[in-house]
């Protein structure tokens, strides 16, 4: 249990001390902390890192070294666990992209159960819920907002590619909702369009802070259903 | 001044020295700090002057359209005629000034502003109890850069023209809902075909002003 208090905020009772968890120090030497606990917690405080370094400096400034101080760890335990500062950002990009759809998927799974026709005020409904979760979700968080709605340097291909993914299965869901299961399809591509967007949207808003982008829910929800 | 955008467009802004401006524009190292106080200085500065170029093309364009449709549709077809005429000063203007610093993107977020005032003209034709979102202007205005970063990142400017009629129907969906935005979709589609030699001609006009 002690070991686990290092690397989850799930594990814990306290949420007070659930909060300071990811930015906390393990000390330094001999602990008795097994090496692949210690690895683990090291590499998500990098990921964190990661995170609050774009929303500090931007993709544009950027260093390994500032990344490597906010995480607290060492300039060569960053270069164990990734091989440069894309590797790093890709590597966050994804996790949080992952936690990002997981939100959605969640929120949409609540309000339907089962599959079948679904009666599109339902449909808009399912949307709404998601859209919500994802404002809520980003405005929780605001650096992760700024990591996944920013545009990362063209010259890095695998970021471009990961936030094209992100698109990609964002697009699908809001497909998923848009499509009328009795009738017409959407206009291929559109879905595209709409999610670019609403993250453009997300971007200019996110600066001016996390209410700003809760308030954003009924204009997102009904400029992405527009077409339903 | 185009200099920086011209190199920022083709290796990247982060990749961009002061030594590879002077470089491409010729100068002194002492010069370059006489005018500008950094890399994202001389950005910003150029970026200013580039954005206010295309930003009255563009709404010229759709000014002298008569109608908000047929207005928008001029004015995006001007922009592509920008980006696939100098897709190195597109790529700085359009996807490098993301990561060029606060100066340049303070700027970029003026210029969205301005165009987005512009798309809003189409609220004149709308019932007030009907009236789209307040975020309406910037949220189109993002979707179509967000479609030019993508022609523009996939290193194929030229494609954007197939992209129009995808355009019309997402910026009148938005604002008057499917109806419409099938019907743009539609005239865009046979504009394309019928004239694709005329729209994809006249290239530099943004440059000679």
């Amino acid at each position: 249990m002690t070991e686990l208090r290092l690397i989850g905020g799930t594990a814990l009772a306290e949420p007070a001390e659930a909060e300071a968890v990811p930015t906390l120090r393990l000390p330094p030497g001999r602990h008795g902390i097994p090496a692949d606990l210690v690895r683990a917690h090291q590499r998500l405080r990098l990921l964190e890192a990661a995170a609050s370094a774009v929303a500090e400096q931007g993709y544009g400034r950027i260093t390994a070294a500032r990344v490597t101080e906010l995480a607290g760890v060492s300039s060569r335990t960053f270069y164990q666990h990734f091989e440069d500062l894309w590797a790093c950002l890709l590597a966050a990009y994804e996790t949080e992209a992952s936690r990002l759809c997981r939100e959605i998927e969640a929120a949409c799974a609540t309000l339907v159960e089962e599959r079948g026709p679904i009666a599109e005020a339902d449909r808009r409904g399912r949307a709404r819920a998601g859209i919500a979760a994802a404002l809520g979700f980003l405005a929780a968080e605001p650096d992760i907002a700024r990591l996944l709605s920013a545009e990362p340097p063209p010259q890095i291909a695998a970021l471009t590619g990961a936030r094209r993914d992100l698109i990609e299965r964002l697009g699908a869901m809001l497909r998923d909702v848009l499509t009328d299961p009795a009738g017409a399809t959407p206009l291929p591509g559109l879905e595209r369009r709409l999610i670019g967007a609403a993250l453009a949207l997300v971007s200019t808003r996110a600066g001016g802070g996390p209410q700003r982008l809760l308030d954003l829910e009924p204009e997102l929800s009904e400029l992405l259903l527009a077409s339903l | 001044m185009e200099g920086v955008l011209a190199v920022c467009g083709e290796v990247g802004f982060r990749e961009t020295s002061v030594r590879a401006i002077l470089e491409h524009s010729g100068g002194h190292r002492a010069q370059f700090y006489q005018h500008f106080e950094s890399k994202e200085d001389c950005f910003a500065q150029a970026y200013a002057v580039w954005i206010e170029r295309l930003c009255v093309s563009v709404l010229e364009a759709a000014a002298t359209t008569p109608g908000w449709e047929a207005g928008v549709r001029e004015a995006i077809v001007r922009l592509f005629q920008f980006v696939t005429a100098r897709p190195a000063i597109a790529r700085a203007l359009f996807v490098e000034v993301q990561i060029a610093g606060e100066p340049a993107l303070a700027r970029h977020e003026a210029a969205v502003e301005r165009l987005a005032a512009a798309f809003d003209s189409a609220r004149a034709d709308i019932d007030p109890t009907e009236a789209p979102p307040e975020a309406t202007g910037v949220f189109v205005v993002g979707g179509i850069e967000s479609c030019v970063c993508e022609a523009l990142g996939a290193g194929d400017p030229g494609r954007l023209w197939d992209t129009l009629p995808e355009l019309m129907h997402f910026a009148a969906g938005s604002y008057f809902g499917k109806e419409e935005a099938e019907g743009a979709f539609e005239r865009a589609s046979i504009l394309l075909e019928r004239e694709r030699a005329r729209l994809t001609g006249a290239g530099e006009e943004v440059e000679e002003r």
